[in-house]
């Protein structure tokens, strides 16, 4: 029966106008976000203010800074916007009511909530595949010239980090479903985004699996960015499955009050 | 037709749940036979929506057991609920997908095959007068046609036990014309049929049995064929106020 958990949840996916402008802003919108910074630090004045900005944020001229940018980016971008997604989908049916028709049924809950993460991840995934690939055609646009070898690397990193931020968002499902709504989710997810940033100053960054992706782009500087090993990143998907796991369960063991 | 209780598609044996110490359903023992309708009258918070939260395996009772086709709710495995439809508080509706969408997404989460819940998709709008909205979102929907879309997606699979919770809310003269007429075509192929409302003329006409609920415990039936059913009704209720004052004091 959960392939007709998998069929329902992936139609109210493609259906949701949520799902759909998520989708755009994060494949158009931080290609085009990058970019902009970009040309702004290629093309302004030299020691002009905008320079100056631009620079700081980490845009700089070539396209393995400019891919790094993107990674960097979707660190963060990822993590918000398929966590918001993922918080819309678990937190809905408490909020619109449709929890109750999901008991009773053939369908077990414990089988709808591992249809939603999986239609999650697959969307999440195939969304942040697709942000590099615009993100090159971005780069043509701003005129970088025809990719080299060297972007290869980058880019591909900047799929992995989006593909790392994707898993990392799966646990909202369960604040989503505890919380019965999306909003005590997104209070989690924003949460945890302010717990990055303090593990991370106080230099645990790297073993923190929220903190890993960002700083393996480089968001904390190439020295930071080296001293991200496998086993930090492997933390990511177990923190996923961990996610899955309990969300599941919860979903199993759920009633109505 | 009804069986005995002890055969019963939907039985209750004294079945308690309580929220936050205060009792919701209090000791209700009922059973809904094979081609019967069986309606729950009561007042607001009389626990209607509880007991049948119960009888779906929504809550988990604090004691007594809900049965099922024979099988304790609280440990039936999922099959079971193949041949169950249920409408309780809000409707089968997801406000982005067409009407069509959400009657072939309830079939298939009642088990059936792809081709099986779009054929009963189709039959089903127009048992409820629902085809002009066919391919509508269902966020279009006025209130009646989001719970004639609940209702349809209920009984999408012929369910054996149809299970409804104010069917007829929101619901203009029409509606509550097809939801009569529905009922009488799903007892008439024999399922079992337990349905709640508060309104006293509209259960008079469909239930075979009607059950009167209060303070979480059934305190007496009602004859469906009565004159003066609104007058029983009050009578069975002050009747039990008066008991419970007496015993207190």
């Amino acid at each position: 029966m959960i392939e007709a958990a998998l069929a329902v949840e992936q139609l109210k996916l493609r259906r949701s106008a949520l799902v759909r402008t998520t989708t755009a802003l994060l494949v158009l919108g931080v290609p085009a976000l990058v970019a902009g910074l970009s040309a702004a630090a290629t093309r302004a004045a030299p020691g002009s203010a905008l320079a100056v900005k631009a620079g700081a944020l980490g845009a700089a001229q070539g396209w393995p800074a400019y891919l790094g940018l993107v990674g960097q980016a979707l660190a963060v971008a990822a993590l918000l916007g398929t966590g918001v997604v993922v918080a819309w989908c678990f937190g809905r049916e408490f909020t619109d009511g449709t929890i109750t028709s999901l008991f009773a049924l053939p369908v077990s809950r414990a089988a709808t909530a591992t249809a939603k993460c999986a239609v999650l991840t697959a969307w999440g995934l195939a969304v942040v595949a697709a942000v590099p690939v615009v993100a090159v055609l971005g780069g043509l646009l701003i005129g970088l010239g025809a990719p080299g070898a060297d972007a290869l690397a980058p880019g591909l990193r900047a799929a992995a980090v989006g593909a790392l931020s994707v898993l990392l968002a799966q646990p909202v499902g369960l604040a989503a479903s505890a919380g019965r709504g999306p909003l005590p989710a997104v209070g989690a997810l924003l949460l945890v985004v302010v717990l990055t940033q303090v593990v991370t100053a106080l230099g645990a960054g790297a073993w923190f699996p929220y903190a890993a992706p960002g700083l393996w782009a480089g968001a904390g500087g190439p020295q930071a960015a080296d001293g991200v090993r496998a086993l930090h990143l492997a933390l990511v998907p177990l923190v996923a499955l961990i996610g899955h796991v309990a969300t599941a369960t919860w979903w199993a063991r759920a009633q109505v009050v | 037709m009804s069986a005995g209780p002890e055969g019963a598609p939907l039985l209750a044996q004294g079945l308690v749940r309580s929220f936050d110490l205060e009792p919701a359903v209090d000791g209700v023992d009922l059973a809904v036979g094979r081609g019967q309708v069986h309606a729950l009258v009561g007042l607001n918070g009389a626990g209607k929506s509880t007991l049948m939260r119960l009888l779906l395996g929504m809550v988990a009772p604090d004691a007594g057991r809900a049965l099922v086709l024979g099988q304790d709710v609280t440990a039936a495995p999922p099959a079971l609920w193949r041949q169950v439809g249920h409408l309780v508080e809000a409707p089968f509706a997801y406000p982005e997908l067409t009407v069509r969408e959400n009657l072939c997404a309830a079939g298939r989460l009642h088990g059936l095959e792809p081709a099986a819940a779009r054929e009963a998709a189709d039959r089903l709008l127009g048992d409820l007068a629902l085809d002009p909205w066919a391919d509508r979102r269902s966020r279009v929907l006025s209130l009646g046609n989001r719970q004639r879309l609940g209702l349809a997606c209920a009984l999408v699979h012929r369910p054996a036990v149809v299970v409804l919770d104010e069917p007829t809310n929101a619901m203009d003269p029409a509606g509550v014309l097809l939801v009569r007429r529905l009922l009488e075509v799903e007892a008439g192929r024999g399922a079992a049929v337990l349905v709640s409302s508060h309104h006293l003329d509209e259960v008079a006409r469909i239930a075979d049995r009607i059950s009167v609920l209060h303070r979480g415990r059934v305190i007496g039936v009602l004859d469906p064929s009565g004159v003066d059913l609104e007058r029983a009704f009050f009578a069975t209720v002050y009747a039990d106020e008066a008991a419970r004052t007496g015993a207190a004091t």
